[in-house]
């Protein structure tokens, strides 16, 4: 699914510039779940957006479901996001003026694919996350949980093959985390290819294999 | 890229920022508000610039109260000399003009606003003093009846000839200018369209029977005045004939108090001996006057004031449009480039979920464009109430809206919409998501 190869990124800071990733090798199978740790300020975000493209590599290769990410168009890693990649945010990053039933439907709006039952689609995942009732809501209306939980509608509503979610239970008290984990269970029992970024150790542990990131390099 | 996903999110965007929006509309509302109602004034005064002095033939020349200054490369200064001045000018100094070699006719004009009356309806109306050569002279037609002739003149009869309003407004068709002698100063009003029409359909137009004044006899001023034709309506540049009823200008000396003319129209034998009976005719008036408290003209010299009124408009206009345009279109980019930053997160997350760059262009695009669109049609249409509300309670001069004006506005707020739509949208677009999204 996953294959990252000697990849790096740098940050211009100040004089000169930090190198954040220095040669991160991964490879994640079809359906697997993993977790990723490493403390604050090792990189974690980063790697997690250049796997979701939301950032290019310095150098390295990319290859996502056996494409060639780095030589990628902008306008085609959009296309790719939009087909492929669920995102889960820590901050929930929810748009806060669109309903709880718009912010889910957005990546309907972008995709390529003309659906003819996307309203159906939506209202059942909200249904299915427990928020049915909220649709008409807005974000700021909701609980940290309820607010979690749409966006993981948004990350699933377009049935990608990987689900990235970085510090997805960051600031969810443990029952709502524990909620959230068993909703993360689910999806992965469906298929879904899922790479959890986590510094909470019982997070990562609901994960098939845990990697950490150290000094720039994943161990 | 989907054209209509963009325009339905911009709708959405600027419904949801509905507050913020509204204060950035200002400057376009206020703008094309600006440019609509300039415009009409600019027109409008250079309409009764126009219709002040009338339209002239090549081998016309108008004499005028009031004194035109020359200007330094020899041109008259028409603009500087259009005040109104009382006027000095009598029937001898057009008698005099008539004595000079070439002059062909001279017809002379003396008005005054007055009140006729026939069968109980009062209709205020510009009395006209005139020669026989009027409506010739006025390219005024007439549709039943005849002119006064010179014996007329010279026998100081009490004939009238009636302009077509003044004509259907004493027989009752409609309601021109009709004003009860009590309440004179009220200004008048006209009964609106759909009145008038309402009662054309119910065939409430009162005393139809008589269809023409031709042979009856109409009171002016406690006189009566045999109606002896009526013009046809008549439009031309500026002068219309529609609202006056004309008679011998030696009835007008004998029966009323008027003594000086507004105007005079001198016609030359031919073109080309214009140049020398203008100075002749001049120098007959002068010899008559202690002053020159007068002006001849000519019609380049008109044509060249007109010009000169038309360019000066010219200048006016694009001044107004392009400070129009620069005021609302910096308001308009300003609100926007806030409101892209403000939305920064939004943008990173719309990135994450698969918008490409040109839906992100096209979404801040058309919020521009839209913004403009409203707020310019907005100013449009309060302009349009503006004049309006202008020309049905005040007459110093109306206010003319052409169609250009209004096309030249919207235009214009499109233009503004789509050139300062294009850097909120670019910046909208630019922005990496990672960072975006990383944005507090
Ligand atoms: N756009 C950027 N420009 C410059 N430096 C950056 C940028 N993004 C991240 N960094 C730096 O890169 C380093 C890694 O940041 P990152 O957000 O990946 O850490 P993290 O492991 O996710 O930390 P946390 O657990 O606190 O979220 C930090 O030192 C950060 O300051
Ligand atoms: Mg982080």
């Amino acid at each position: 699914m996953i294959e990252l190869r000697d990849v790096r990124k740098y940050y211009r800071s100040g004089s000169g510039k930090a190198e954040i990733l220095r040669g991160v090798n991964l490879r994640v199978e079809p359906g697997e779940y993993v977790a990723i740790m490493g403390k604050s300020g090792s990189g974690k975000s980063t790697m997690l957006n250049l796997l979701g493209t939301l950032d290019l590599l310095d150098s390295g290769t990319y290859e996502l479901a056996g494409k060639s990410v780095h030589k990628m168009s902008r306008g085609r890693l959009a296309h790719l996001r939009n087909e492929e990649i669920g995102f889960v945010f820590q901050h929930f990053q929810l748009i806060p003026n669109l309903s709880v039933y718009q912010n889910v439907l957005l990546p309907l709006t972008y995709g390529r694919k003309r659906l003819r039952r996307k309203k159906a689609l939506v209202l059942a995942l909200l249904d299915e996350m427990g928020i049915s009732d909220k649709k008409n809501q807005k974000p700021d209306r909701l609980s940290g949980g309820e607010k979690q939980r749409v966006a993981i509608a948004r990350a699933l509503v377009n049935e990608p093959g990987l689900i990235l979610a970085d510090e997805p239970t960051g600031s969810l008290d443990e029952e709502t985390t524990e909620s959230i984990l068993n909703l993360f269970d689910r999806v992965h029992k469906n298929g879904a290819t899922i790479i959890v970024i986590t510094h909470d150790i019982e997070v990562a542990e609901r994960a098939d294999r845990i990697l950490h990131l150290q000094n720039g390099v994943l161990v | 890229m989907k054209l209509f996903t963009a325009f339905k999110l911009a709708c959405y965007g600027l419904w949801s920022n509905r507050f913020r929006v509204l204060s950035a509309m200002m400057g376009v509302v206020i703008g094309m508000f600006a440019v609509i109602v300039l415009t009409a004034i600019a027109i409008g005064v250079k309409d009764t610039l126009m219709k002040q002095m009338g339209s002239l033939g090549a081998e016309q020349i108008l004499v005028l109260p009031g004194r035109v200054l020359d200007t330094a490369n020899g041109q008259k200064d028409l603009l500087s000399g259009l005040t109104n001045v009382p006027s000095t000018l009598t029937y001898d100094d057009a008698k005099a003009i008539e004595g000079v070699p070439n002059v062909k006719s001279v017809t002379p004009q003396l008005e005054t606003i007055t009140i006729a009356q026939y069968d109980e309806r009062n209709v205020q109306s510009v009395l006209v003093g005139t020669s026989d050569q009027y409506s010739r002279i006025q390219h005024a037609d007439l549709s039943e009846g005849r002119f006064f002739t010179k014996e007329e003149q010279a026998e100081e009869a009490r004939v009238i000839v009636l302009g077509n309003n003044i004509h259907e407004a004493l027989l009752g068709k409609h309601e021109v200018p009709v004003e009860d002698e009590g309440s004179s100063g009220e200004a008048q009003q006209t009964k609106p369209i759909w009145k008038k029409v309402l009662d054309k359909l119910l065939g409430q137009s009162a005393s139809a029977e008589e269809t023409s004044l031709v042979g009856k006899h109409v009171t002016i001023n406690e006189e009566s005045y045999e109606v002896i034709g009526v013009l046809a309506p008549n439009a031309t540049l500026g002068s219309s004939t529609d609202n006056n009823i004309m008679l011998p200008i030696e009835t007008a000396l004998a029966t009323t108090d008027m003594k000086n003319l507004t105007k005079m129209i001198v016609e030359s034998a031919s073109v080309q001996a214009v140049d020398e009976v203008d100075g002749a005719v001049f120098n007959a008036i002068k010899a008559q006057h202690s002053e020159i408290d007068f002006s001849v003209v000519k019609q380049d010299q008109m044509l060249g004031a007109l010009g000169k009124v038309t360019s000066i408009l010219q200048v006016m206009l694009f001044g107004i449009t392009v400070t129009a345009l620069l005021i609302s279109g910096t308001g308009i980019m300003n609100v926007m480039v806030m409101s892209v930053r403000e939305r920064t997160r939004e943008i990173g997350i719309r990135k994450a979920l698969g918008a490409t760059t040109s839906e992100i262009m096209g979404q801040f695009f058309f919020e521009t464009l839209l913004l403009c669109c409203i707020g310019g049609a907005v100013g449009i249409g309060l302009g349009y109430a503006f004049i309006e509300v202008w020309n049905n309670n005040i007459e110093i001069f109306a206010l003319v809206l052409p169609m250009w004006a209004v096309k030249l506005a919207l235009y214009t707020t499109f233009g503004i919409g789509s050139l300062f739509g294009i850097y909120p949208a670019l910046k909208a677009a630019r922005m990496k998501p990672s960072n975006a999204l990383r944005f507090e």
